[in-house]
């Protein structure tokens, strides 16, 4: 498994382009496939809490570079496929899983078995970032909250991490809002700004696959529209995978989305195709509100 | 729908005159809350005033900077068992309270996990289900002995102290006899540091003493018999003079300075280096330490799990979530945020041990002969609760009068102890 921590460029914005490989042939055949090789690779996909079986059989690709959006009605397993993906769960008392969870390597690098007890769950954390559904900044200063990935994972100068403290605070759309008060406590922002924080804390990091779990359900429209800008954006060097309650979120900033019901995937494939030529009844209920 | 009977009652009066009886009984409740906690105010202040009133008197600087004495009460004082307490209880700091936050983030942070046995699935063929139910079987066994550990730690919490102290005598002071017994003369046991020097102890005419180098050290006293060579304190060498009882003391002063009179006994004296060790330890602080040690550890270990379960688990998910290793996510969210509750807690439970007397008396014993505070690791100590017990249990006015004061000393020092958790606190609390 090649996992090793790679030195991490604030300055990203023009990283090499991704060469990418041929579909494979199988994905080829299937109607709604997605626009792009997967990143993350879900076949036969289970998981339970203790005896709950929170998923069942589920199989999905989540594409490299593009927003693949998780909608279904509360309690679907979204948050649970989402927490799997990069290993939240193990720290869940009683969470256990089987199935085929794979993260696609970039070029030269290896598959990584999501699943397996080997795999090196800190290395992979790094490269899959997550933000959660509610805001939690540490009880530290902005700064330090920024600081605080990069700083677990290397050992970085003041000016450094200077730079990406900035760096990151103004994908995050944040930087203008506190470029003053960096050293003030994180817990003064308001709720938008908290979850703008945690999305540049996530980012401070260096991954490239960003997990975020109803970033917005906390936040104002404005804030709301901050962040969809700041997916956009993203998703230039980033996989994205967003879970959403709205309709009109997913519509916007997804190119993928995947629907959920009770623990199965009912329909996956472009965004536009799911909004308005739906294959299943479930489906086309869901997103045109007719229950959930 | 219709609406539910209740809501549809038209009742007004019986309503206002239920609240009228409601806030009637909210007062009196208000009333007599206020009265129950005057009552223990009035507890603590009588007991205050009466132990002002009897030993008052005796608060002097004396007390704080003398020993106990026996011939002299009226100059009696604490010192040695100030410096005891304060060496018991670094002891019992400097183990309680690594052990019992370690001890506490182990139960905590360090959860055991569902093992998933994928290789030895992979080698031995029981299908799916079957290694499914060890799984789940392994985990629910770890998490029992998990679950066991709390519950002896709980109950541990209310055990009595002298059991710890009875605890503590046969694991610390005799080791169970692993390493020998500790005889009076304290020439056995299993001693691994500290160079001794032994001496026979004179004391000369003139009331000085000198000191006779032994070379058999299983001789426990010695009778002088023929003129020896000695040290003076001073470290100057003589020969000591001998003096027949009956016959002329010598007259000149240079001579009558290493005079000892014929057939006197020695005691045997021990110089020992302050890291002096031996096993078991013995009566020693150290001992003493480590039992209280033992008596706190159960009270620390809770206290510091109920701080870090109060660390939100999404503090600990976000930093997971980064990528922090559980020690990591430890060491740089929850401890500093637990850490409030943790000091509040390992203080308060040191001032426990600070007041204990029952594990004291059965470690060290009930004597407050000695005047100085320990001299090396193996030294013992007298405590100010079992100076206090001393004392009280004495007849004469004066121990009582004496007991009264320590007492007061003892709660000053637990008041500054105590106000210092809060300071610390209220600091933590703001940054
Ligand atoms: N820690 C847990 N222990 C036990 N069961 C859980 C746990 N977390 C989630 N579940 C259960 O798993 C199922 C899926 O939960 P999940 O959180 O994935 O739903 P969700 O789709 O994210 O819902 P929402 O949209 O409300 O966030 C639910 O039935 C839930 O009750
Ligand atoms: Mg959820």
């Amino acid at each position: 498994m090649n996992l090793q921590v790679r030195p991490m460029e604030p300055k990203s914005k023009n990283r090499p382009p991704v060469v990418e490989r041929p579909l494979a042939s199988k994905d080829a055949s299937e109607s709604a496939r997605p626009a792009r090789p997967a990143r993350i690779e879900i076949k036969d996909f289970d998981a339970w809490y203790g005896d709950f079986q929170a998923i069942h059989g589920l199989s999905l690709d989540v594409p490299r570079h593009q927003v693949t959006a998780f909608i279904g009605p509360s309690g679907c397993g979204k948050s649970t496929l989402l927490k799997w993906l990069n290993r939240m769960n193990d720290v869940v008392a009683g969470a256990h899983a089987q199935g085929h969870l794979v993260l696609k390597g970039d070029v030269g690098e290896d598959d990584v078995d999501l699943l397996a007890r080997s795999t090196d769950v800190v290395a992979l954390r790094r490269r899959i970032g997550i933000v959660f559904q509610k805001p939690n900044p540490f009880p530290k200063s902005i700064y330090q909250n920024v600081a605080f990935g990069p700083r677990l994972h290397m050992n970085i100068s003041r000016r450094e991490t200077d730079e990406l403290v900035e760096w990151a605070l103004k994908k995050a759309a944040l930087w203008d809002e506190v470029k003053d008060r960096l050293h003030k406590s994180a817990l003064g922002l308001s709720g938008g700004q908290q979850q703008r924080l945690c999305i540049a804390r996530a980012i401070a990091t260096g991954p490239n696959i960003l997990l975020m779990d109803e970033p917005c359900s906390a936040l104002d429209p404005a804030s709301t529209a901050r962040v969809e800008d700041l997916i956009f954006e993203l998703r230039q060097q980033y996989s994205i995978v967003i879970v959403t309650h709205s309709m009109q979120q997913a519509s916007r900033v997804s190119d993928q989305t995947a629907f959920f019901f009770q623990g199965r995937l009912i329909e996956s494939g472009p965004t536009e195709q799911i909004f308005t030529r739906p294959r299943e009844q479930q489906t086309e209920d869901y997103v045109s509100g007719k229950f959930g | 729908m219709t609406m539910p009977a209740a809501l549809q009652r038209d009742d007004a009066n019986d309503q206002a005159a239920k609240a009228g009886r409601r806030k009637l009984i909210s007062r009196w409740f208000y009333l007599l809350c206020i009265a129950i906690a005057m009552l223990s105010v009035l507890v603590l202040a009588v007991l205050l005033i009466s132990i002002s009133v009897q030993g008052g008197s005796r608060l002097s600087v004396d007390l704080l900077t003398n020993a106990h004495s026996e011939l002299h009460p009226e100059q009696a004082g604490m010192w040695p068992a100030i410096v005891g307490t304060l060496f018991v209880c670094g002891v019992c700091a400097l183990v309680a309270l690594p052990l019992g936050v370690g001890t506490a983030v182990f139960l905590e942070e360090f959860k055991p996990r569902r093992p998933e046995l994928r290789v030895l699935r992979r080698w031995i063929p029981l299908g799916q289900r079957r290694w499914d139910g060890v799984c789940t079987g392994l985990y629910k066994a770890m998490r029992g002995l998990h679950g066991f550990v709390q519950l002896n730690i709980s109950n541990l919490a209310g055990v009595p102290s002298i059991v710890y102290g009875l605890l503590g005598l046969s694991v610390f002071v005799y080791m169970f006899n692993v390493f020998g017994q500790i005889t009076v003369n304290e020439s056995a046991g299993l001693e691994l540091a500290g160079v001794r020097h032994y001496y026979q102890v004179l004391t000369l005419q003139r009331g000085e003493v000198v000191l006779i180098p032994q070379q058999d050290l299983q001789q426990a006293t010695i009778t002088v018999t023929e003129p020896v060579e000695a040290m003076l304190p001073s470290g100057e060498r003589v020969t000591l003079s001998l003096w027949k009882p009956g016959t002329e003391k010598p007259t000149e002063p240079e001579l009558r300075r290493r005079t000892v009179r014929e057939g006197a006994t020695g005691g045997r004296y021990s110089q020992k280096d302050w890291y002096y060790f031996r096993l078991p330890l013995g009566r020693s602080f150290l001992a003493a330490g480590l039992t209280l040690a033992l008596v706190i550890l159960p009270v620390v270990i809770i206290a510091s799990q109920e701080a870090l379960r109060g660390v939100p688990p999404s503090m600990r998910e976000a930093s997971l979530g980064l990528g922090a290793t559980t020690w990591q996510t430890t060491r740089n969210v929850c401890l500093p945020a637990a850490l409030p509750g943790i000091l509040t807690g390992s203080i308060l439970s040191m001032g426990r041990a600070i007041g204990e007397a029952a594990p004291i008396l059965v470690v060290l014993g009930a004597a407050i002969a000695k005047n100085s505070g320990p001299q090396h690791l193996m030294d013992d100590a007298v405590t100010m609760p079992v100076l206090i017990y001393n004392w009280a249990g004495r007849q004469q006015q004066v121990y009582q009068e004496l007991a009264a004061a320590a007492i007061i000393v003892l709660l000053v020092i637990l008041l500054l102890v105590n106000s210092l958790a809060i300071y610390l606190r209220q600091r933590l609390r703001q940054t």
